[in-house]
């Protein structure tokens, strides 16, 4: 394992005027562990805590209370071997946006312990596999935000780490820059590099990861592959809107073939296999008990709907 | 340690070399006070010509950039809390001191440039300086420099807001520049006057200043400066590493 985590907490104290502090717990208890070579991701709305795990692992921030191991060594005891051996790319970026991008890759080398010649080859690798070498002179600030995002990366990749912290990679970037990324992520992999990413996208968690654990509230409330989690669930959910819905509940949970019943809002997630065939007999049982249907639709279950299961809300709604 | 300092100074400084107009706006103010508040002075001295005048008063208006150059060093590190460069630094090998180190020499080298133009533009005007007074002068700037653009980091480090930050340094520098005496010597003032002067630490700098433009290098203020500032100065320094550690919160 590169990560093994146990009990991660934090409480931060935010002051709250004069004299009055308010204890914030941002993580309350996080259990997790990361395979070496595995795409992992947390998943979970804004303010779960996901960044502020991330900043512990990679030893920004100082547990509360918890213990981790990233690649071998402790996060609090041995912090400065796991930054010979972790690369960490924050939500901000954080490359100097005054200069161009390619003397904050030479420092960053440079800092990793290469002499001036090996960061000069190393910098020139990185451009080239982030298709970066024509705009590598440009002061940062010019560039765009896809571009911006290739150079944390490629700083972050600069001292060959085994594992790779992406804080939301892909917060802010259109579709075309996204897929690229994800498609540099995969490679990141293919090459042995362990990544753990932070995401608020279910499509991302989805598509992207090898495991993921979904965090709220400063807690890990599931965890596994995205098919496990969707598989606990259902293979499909019937979303509908009707007048009577504590009525409809009752009706369709009797139904043998319906796994679960969730309320949200003014409409019914009913959750059941092989949806396409059992969707004329749930039809036929509503008509049946004499509800009116407003609206209906069949879709394949998401990681929303393991989320909505194991809080109670939908991850739309929960930032 | 050492190589990482001059890792982070050599980075800085390529951000100088591709920038250099800005030092050059921050060295405008004490010329233009030379060339058009020093002639007003005459007045003031014994000899009632312009060089006594420029003896008195280009040492105050070189502490003038030490203090407002170096006092809004830290603005550009408020934006780097921000924008994750220094959460990156620190979960980088970086040798964290580094990081505010090699940005303080910077400030330094940048303040020793500036010295030695507004020098330049004295001597033009007339002024007669020893290399020793020059030599010593530019120590003596970055002495006091090493103090302000570390208290400025560790103040940038605290506030961490830029509304914040201007605010406070507009709230010490007038009053500052005037205890220091940079315009006027104090001692031209009342005594209450010159006793509230002993407890700014810039005062100590004019007036060694002063000692060493008037050709008198073996006076006692200078020393005296030199001592203070490094003191000060490494307190400075070692507050402003600290606060890099409150950034995680």
């Amino acid at each position: 394992m590169i990560i093994e985590a146990h009990g991660l907490r934090k409480t931060f104290t935010a002051k709250r005027g004069r004299g009055k502090a308010e204890k914030v717990e941002a993580v309350r208890g996080v259990d997790l562990s990361v395979a070496e070579g595995e795409i992992f991701a947390a998943l979970g709305p804004n303010g779960a805590g996901k960044t502020t795990t991330v900043r512990m692992l990679a030893t920004f921030t100082t547990p509360t209370a918890g213990t981790a191991r990233v690649a071998g060594y402790d996060v609090v005891k041995e912090a400065a071997k796991v930054r010979e051996r972790i690369g960490y790319v924050s939500q901000a970026g954080g490359v100097d946006e005054n200069a161009p991008g390619l003397e904050s890759l030479l420092l960053a080398a440079r800092l990793a312990g290469h002499s001036r010649r090996q960061a000069l080859t190393r910098a020139d690798e990185l451009l080239a596999a982030f298709s970066l070498t024509e705009i590598a002179g440009r002061p940062v600030k010019t560039l765009s935000g896809g571009q911006k995002r290739r150079f944390a990366l490629a700083i972050g990749l600069v001292n060959r780490p085994p594992l790779i912290f992406l804080d939301e990679p892909t917060t802010g970037l259109d579709p075309q820059n996204r897929a690229n990324l994800w498609d540099e992520v995969r490679a990141l992999r293919d090459q042995g590099t362990s990544v753990l990413l932070t995401t608020h996208y279910l499509d991302e968690a989805d598509a992207l990861c090898d495991r993921l654990v979904i965090i709220d509230n400063g807690m890990v409330v599931a965890e596994g592959t995205a098919e496990e989690l969707k598989k606990e669930v259902a293979g499909d959910v019937v979303t509908l809107k009707l007048d009577d819905l504590a009525s409809a509940q009752k009706l369709l949970a009797a139904q043998p073939y319906i796994k679960e019943v969730q309320e949200e809002g003014d409409t019914l997630r009913a959750y059941l296999d092989d949806g396409e065939h059992n969707l004329p007999a749930l039809l036929r049982a509503l008509e049946v008990g004499g509800l009116a249907i407003r609206s209906i639709s069949l879709e394949r279950a998401t990681l929303d709907d393991v989320f909505l299961r194991h809080t109670g809300r939908s991850l739309r709604d929960a930032a | 340690m050492f190589r990482h300092t001059m890792l982070f100074l050599g980075y800085e400084l390529g951000n100088v070399r591709r920038n250099p107009v800005w030092p050059l706006f921050g060295i405008l103010q004490p010329v233009l006070y030379l060339l058009l508040f020093a002639p007003l002075l005459t007045t003031t001295t014994k000899g009632g010509t312009l060089i006594e005048a420029l003896q008195m008063f280009t040492p105050g208006t070189m502490m003038m950039i030490a203090l407002f150059g170096s006092m809004f060093a830290g603005f550009t590190m408020i934006n780097e809390t921000r924008n994750g460069v220094l959460e990156r630094l620190a979960v980088s090998q970086a040798w964290r001191p580094a990081i505010i180190l090699g940005r303080v020499i910077k400030d330094m080298l940048v303040l020793v440039l500036q010295a030695l133009l507004v020098m330049g533009v004295a001597v033009l005007m007339g002024l007669r300086l020893s290399l020793a007074t020059v030599l010593l002068m530019l120590l003596l700037m970055a002495a006091t420099g090493l103090f302000a653009a570390s208290v400025s980091y560790g103040l940038a480090l605290a506030v961490r807001d830029e509304g914040g930050m201007s605010q406070i340094v507009q709230f010490f520098a007038l009053p500052l520049t005037l205890l220091a005496g940079m315009l006027l010597p104090v001692s031209l003032g009342p005594a209450w006057m010159q006793t509230a002067a002993k407890f700014n630490p810039l005062y100590y700098s004019v007036e060694a200043g002063r000692s060493l433009f008037a050709g008198r290098l073996s006076d006692g203020t200078i020393p005296v400066a030199f001592g203070l500032f490094i003191v000060l100065g490494t307190l400075a320094l070692v507050w402003s590493v600290r606060s890099l550690r409150k950034l995680a919160g």
